[in-house]
């Protein structure tokens, strides 16, 4: 029994703090596309090319798209309702992630600047962010400043520049959020402790009143 | 190799949470109140033993030493192990509680298996083939674990020899690690304190 104990010690106390490879998946606006990041909470990315299925609260499918080599996947918008997002990385493993219908409506503008932007939302979609976004920035009075300064920053390059610098600390983020420390390691420890002796109470009262 | 919430059809859910739910009910019979504390030191065994990751490739396995709780508890290992399980599931998302009834028969049932098969080998003789034995049920339930995984993505829908080759393949480290410390166990247990075993067997009948 001692013996025993100590060999569940000693398995405690080798265990550095290791993270399960559990899939982590995030979706995030991106101008007027839906980005998302896919890969396990190892901190390994998801293979490039992995498939990643869109479909809407209700089950019916959007369309698809694949990751890149980083782990990210785009995907555009048409309609503003809620999307979500699924992948199967095999053996088990899949991932899901929700973008609520209003923040896809504010992506693809159709609550922030009306009807003019969201017709530039969609032919915007192939990736030319240059002079139709500054249009919904020129729109509203609080940044024309901005748009006037010598380089002239689109919606899309803002989000661009902001995305990229986050990105580190969402990573940093994500990381954290599966990290297992010794805390709460010794909590499951003293629930497995607690329960069982809980069940030996039971027991044992159970057989003392059957002696007697 | 613990199974996900949402990777698996509603049927393969049900049915797991049954088996376990019996599993549960027969260990519950089968758990002598002397056994209890072991039964809770493989419990804790288990949940530390799935922090151990062993990287592999891109990816990494784990730990899970569901042979030894097999070998000493018998049908108690579906107790212990749930135990376990539904605490990882609650302190570090390992699994889910939904699939909780599958995951828990994916790693108990080979801890019985193994127990019933190779109890007896593993006690009788020097405490050196003991620990053989008990070394070839360390791996034994780990492969079978993995199969067991296979299998419930398969009736899932996902294709079965591909993706249990994978896992299979993947956990080889595992099973010879698993070997190696149920083995020493055994043997440990033979040499100090032989009625580890014995105790529970007369506590059985």
């Amino acid at each position: 029994m001692i013996r025993a104990v100590c060999l569940a010690l000693s398995l405690a106390l080798l265990p550095l703090p290791a993270v399960a490879h559990k899939v982590v998946m995030g979706v995030f606006p991106s101008g007027t596309q839906i980005e998302g990041e896919l890969g396990f909470s190892s901190g390994d990315t998801a293979k490039e090319g992995t498939p990643i299925e869109v479909f809407d609260e209700n089950g019916t499918k959007l369309g698809e798209t694949v990751t890149d080599a980083d782990g990210f996947f785009v995907f555009t918008p048409r309609t503003a309702v809620t999307h979500v997002f699924r992948a199967n990385l095999g053996a088990g493993h899949v991932g899901e992630a929700t973008m609520p219908a209003d923040e896809v409506a504010a992506l693809l503008g159709t609550s922030v600047v009306g009807a003019a932007a969201s017709s530039v939302a969609n032919a915007a979609a192939p990736e030319t962010p240059g002079a139709a976004a500054t249009i919904a920035i020129a729109a509203e009075p609080n940044t024309a400043q901005l748009t006037s300064a010598p380089p002239a920053l689109g919606a899309d390059d803002i989000a661009r520049i902001v995305r990229d610098e986050m990105r580190p600390l969402r990573k940093e983020i994500a990381a954290y959020k599966e990290k297992n420390d010794l805390q709460s390691i010794l909590g499951g420890i003293g629930y497995i402790v607690g329960l069982f002796g809980l069940g030996f109470y039971v027991a044992a009262r159970h057989r003392l009143r059957s002696a007697t | 190799m613990h199974v996900v919430d949402g990777a698996l059809s509603n049927p393969v859910v049900i049915g797991g949470a049954v088996l376990t739910l019996g599993g549960l009910a027969l260990g519950l019979r089968r758990l002598p109140m002397e056994k209890i504390p072991v039964a809770g030191v493989l419990s804790a065994t288990f949940f530390v033993a799935s922090l151990v990751h062993v990287p592999i490739g891109p990816s990494s396995v784990h730990l899970i030493m569901n042979g030894l709780a097999g070998l000493v508890l018998g049908w108690a290992a579906f107790p212990a192990l749930f135990v376990g399980l539904l605490l990882q599931a609650v302190f570090f998302g390992f699994g889910g509680v939904t699939v909780l009834g599958v995951n828990t028969f994916n790693i108990a049932m080979p801890a019985v298996i193994v127990g019933v098969i190779l109890r007896r080998l593993v006690l009788s003789g020097t405490p050196a083939t003991g620990a053989i034995w008990g070394a070839i049920g360390g791996a034994m339930a780990i492969a079978l674990t993995t199969i067991f995984v296979a299998l419930s993505l398969a009736l899932t829908g996902e294709e079965f020899f591909a993706p249990a080759k994978l896992v299979f393949f993947a956990h080889i480290p595992v099973m010879v690690i698993e070997a190696l410390l149920t083995g020493a166990a055994v043997y440990l247990a033979r040499q100090v304190k032989p009625e580890l075993f014995d105790v529970f067997e007369g506590a059985r009948s």
